[in-house]
């Protein structure tokens, strides 16, 4: 709101609030904001850079050359991405209205020990949890063990917890007394939901959202257990081939991921959070 | 059209797992235009009394009337679309605008955008809220009472007959209520809504109340009368105890500016008038002191003969006029304001600020002793020890 508002209006929002903000302050404000805004990009590219000068400085074997291409590079990241935003899709397809599906009234009473699953659910290790399922899909006959689908449903079945829990989180921290004044005016209970108590509780579940995109950008990395490719791949080839600059490589662009997903993930989050909050 | 806007009969409410009934069999009529508080103490069912009207709470059992419709079970949505709903926590929805929330009944009722908005433009104005700067803020940028008249204005947006209010102004600071109290009453006498008020305050339902349903547990009613029978003449010992003694400062909460004998003949000036000739005025009268007042008729400065030692411009001279009370404000609010204002003086203004009298303590204490000696007749008629002279 502030980027948009010109200054006279803010001064006078600031005055009528009994502050005394001047204009310096806004402006410093407004500073610190864009600091914030590029900070993340900044670093994430000094890092590249930085590793792209130190492997321009190796003397590379012939295997680490084929794989350090930046086409195969770029693949791998590309099917990293493919595969986070696939399973963050479904999982919130799935979380979601079942989150909402829990908080009704007629379920409400189950909410607790959903919460409470929730908050178990996030201290498994996704290592123990993918290696589970891994072993599953491999003995089910009727299951492929190889290939995206595993990859996904392990994703989905890892971030599930999380989104669940925010989301009802979120819907249950909104004000009761919101909600009544929507009901007493005649607002039906279908309204409530989608007018009130879900605009209040997007900040809530869009953590929730961010925190599962984190989580399947870095469990998307052991898709390489299910052959499900992504940059867990080039880590694995490194370790396993044991060429140090091909783990490097594959570990920098894993951390760049990640990181560049939470922070588009912030920006998003800071968007569609309703102003009046 | 009958008298009667709402009319419960035998209204129920058990509470699922509870062994006694929260309200019983509550049985009332609610005229037309009146403001009826329900009185009484913590947990006595007030609350679920009054949400049984708009069926937030489902009644047990029993039956609503509204308006001569038997609406019991009619659409509960549609229902309340009809009904004005103002509670204690307001409930705005701090995501969207001011006007937004004003618009909330109006959007559910399909009106088209010009009708919506120039009927919030409207309300806030009503309110005391000037549209231009507050239409488009958010809740939380608000202070507390302005919340509340926001309240108010959305309560009455698509202008229905009848509002339920929830103990509305008590989260408020007890100036600020008494302000947002004194501006309802004002409202009222224009709009004429039949309200049903829940309050936990007896003064409050003294100064609110056309009529007062004082109830006791189970929301079963002890009384329910005017102010002025519920003072003079309590049913019982539990309104009597619930009224509480001191009942002639009770009275002061009672009585209004406008029934009391103001000082109309005030010693007036206006501020842009020329120096000499108020000071003329003032000499030639008996007065002490003068009023000016601006163009729109609004006081603006206390003048006495010292002032004019000085030399300054008028608009300058003297004391800022300060302790302003509206007509419908209590004896007791303006005994507050000129206490507050230390000047031994209110000024009586309309709705729009423009002066219409002068009250001053002596005012006060004349009608006290009107009320007292009313009060030791009815007493001594009843055969009743006067309170006020067995504490004196
Ligand atoms: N949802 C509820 N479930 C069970 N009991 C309730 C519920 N709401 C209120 N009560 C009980 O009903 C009685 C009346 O409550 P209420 O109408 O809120 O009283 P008041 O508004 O007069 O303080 C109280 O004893 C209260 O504990
Ligand atoms: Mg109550």
């Amino acid at each position: 709101m502030a980027v948009s508002t010109a200054p006279q209006e803010l001064d006078q929002e600031a005055a009528a609030l009994g502050r005394s903000e001047d204009a310096a302050a806004t402006k410093r404000a407004k500073r610190g904001k864009l600091v914030r805004y590029l900070a993340m990009p900044g670093f994430l590219l000094l890092l590249n850079i930085a590793t792209f000068l130190w492997l321009s400085g190796q003397d590379l074997d012939s295997i680490e050359r084929r794989t350090l291409t930046a086409d195969n590079l770029i693949g791998k990241a590309q099917e990293h991405v493919w595969l986070t935003l696939l399973s963050t899709t479904f999982v919130l397809l799935l979380a979601i209205p079942f989150g909402i599906l829990a908080t009704r009234p007629r379920y409400r009473r189950f909410a607790p020990g959903i919460i409470g699953l929730g908050n178990a659910g996030q201290a498994i290790p996704s290592f123990g949890m993918l290696a589970l399922l891994f072993y599953l899909f491999r003995v089910t006959p009727w299951l492929p063990s190889t290939g995206t689908l595993p990859v996904v449903v392990a994703l989905v079945g890892y971030s599930f917890l999380p989104i669940l829990r925010n989301t009802m989180v979120g819907l249950d921290q909104v004000d009761r007394s919101v909600l009544e004044a929507g009901r007493g005016m005649g607002m039906s209970e279908r309204r409530v939901l989608r007018r009130i108590e879900l605009p209040l509780a997007v900040p809530v579940i869009l953590a929730g959202i961010r925190t599962a995109l984190v989580l399947n950008v870095g469990t998307a990395t052991l898709a390489f257990l299910f052959g499900g490719g992504g940059l867990g791949d080039v880590v694995y080839n490194g370790l396993s081939l044991r060429r140090i600059p091909i783990t490097i490589v594959g570990a920098v662009l894993v951390a760049t991921l990640a990181l560049l997903v939470d922070y588009i993930a912030s920006l998003i989050e800071e968007k569609l959070t309703p102003k009046g909050l | 059209m009958s008298d009667i806007m709402i009319e419960l009969k035998e209204l129920t409410k058990r509470y699922p797992g509870t062994e006694t009934p929260a309200v019983d069999r509550l049985t009332m009529e609610i005229p037309r235009g009146e403001i009826v508080v329900f009185v009484g103490p913590s947990g006595c069912g007030k609350t679920t009394s009054l949400k049984m009207i708009n069926r937030i709470i489902e009644p047990t059992s029993g039956q609503i009337i509204l308006d001569g419709e038997d609406v019991t079970d009619v659409n509960p949505d549609q229902l309340r679309r009809r009904i004005g709903y103002v509670i204690q926590q307001i409930g705005l929805f701090p995501h969207v605008t001011i006007e937004d929330n004003v618009a909330t009944v109006p959007n559910l009722l399909g009106w088209d955008r010009d009708r919506t908005k120039a009927r919030v433009d409207e309300l806030l104005d009503v309110v005391g809220l000037d549209p231009d700067v507050y239409r488009n803020r958010y809740p939380k940028e608000l202070s507390g009472g302005q919340r509340q008249r926001v309240g108010v204005a959305r309560a009455l947006a698509a202008d229905p007959p009848v509002l339920l209010m929830d103990e509305p102004f008590g989260a408020i600071d007890p100036i600020t209520r008494t302000r947002l109290q004194n501006e309802f009453l004002r409202l009222q006498q224009e709009l004429k809504k039949t309200i049903c008020f829940v309050t936990h305050d007896i003064d409050e339902a003294i100064k609110m109340g056309d009529r007062i349903a004082i109830l006791q547990e189970r929301s079963i009613p002890a009384q329910f009368a005017t102010p002025e029978e519920i003072l003079t003449q309590p049913a019982n010992d539990f309104v009597a105890d619930f009224v509480g003694s001191g009942s002639t400062l009770k009275r002061l909460k009672l009585t209004r500016v406008r029934d009391v004998n103001i000082t109309t003949d005030a010693l007036l000036g206006r501020i842009d008038e020329d120096k000499h000739v108020l000071r003329q005025r003032l000499q030639e009268s008996d007065w002490t002191a003068m009023l000016l007042l601006d163009a729109e008729k609004r006081p603006s400065r206390w003048l006495r003969a010292p002032d004019f030692l000085h030399d300054r411009p008028v608009a300058e001279m003297g004391l800022p006029a300060r302790a302003m009370i509206e007509p419908q404000a209590t004896l007791s609010d303006a005994l507050e304001e000129m206490l507050l204002g230390s000047a031994g003086v209110a000024i009586v203004v309309d709705g729009r600020g423009a002066f219409q009298g002068i009250l001053d303590v002596d005012d006060i204490i004349t009608s006290i002793q009107t009320m007292r000696d009313a009060n030791a007749e009815f007493y001594r008629a009843s055969k009743l020890i006067d309170p006020a002279t067995a504490i004196a």
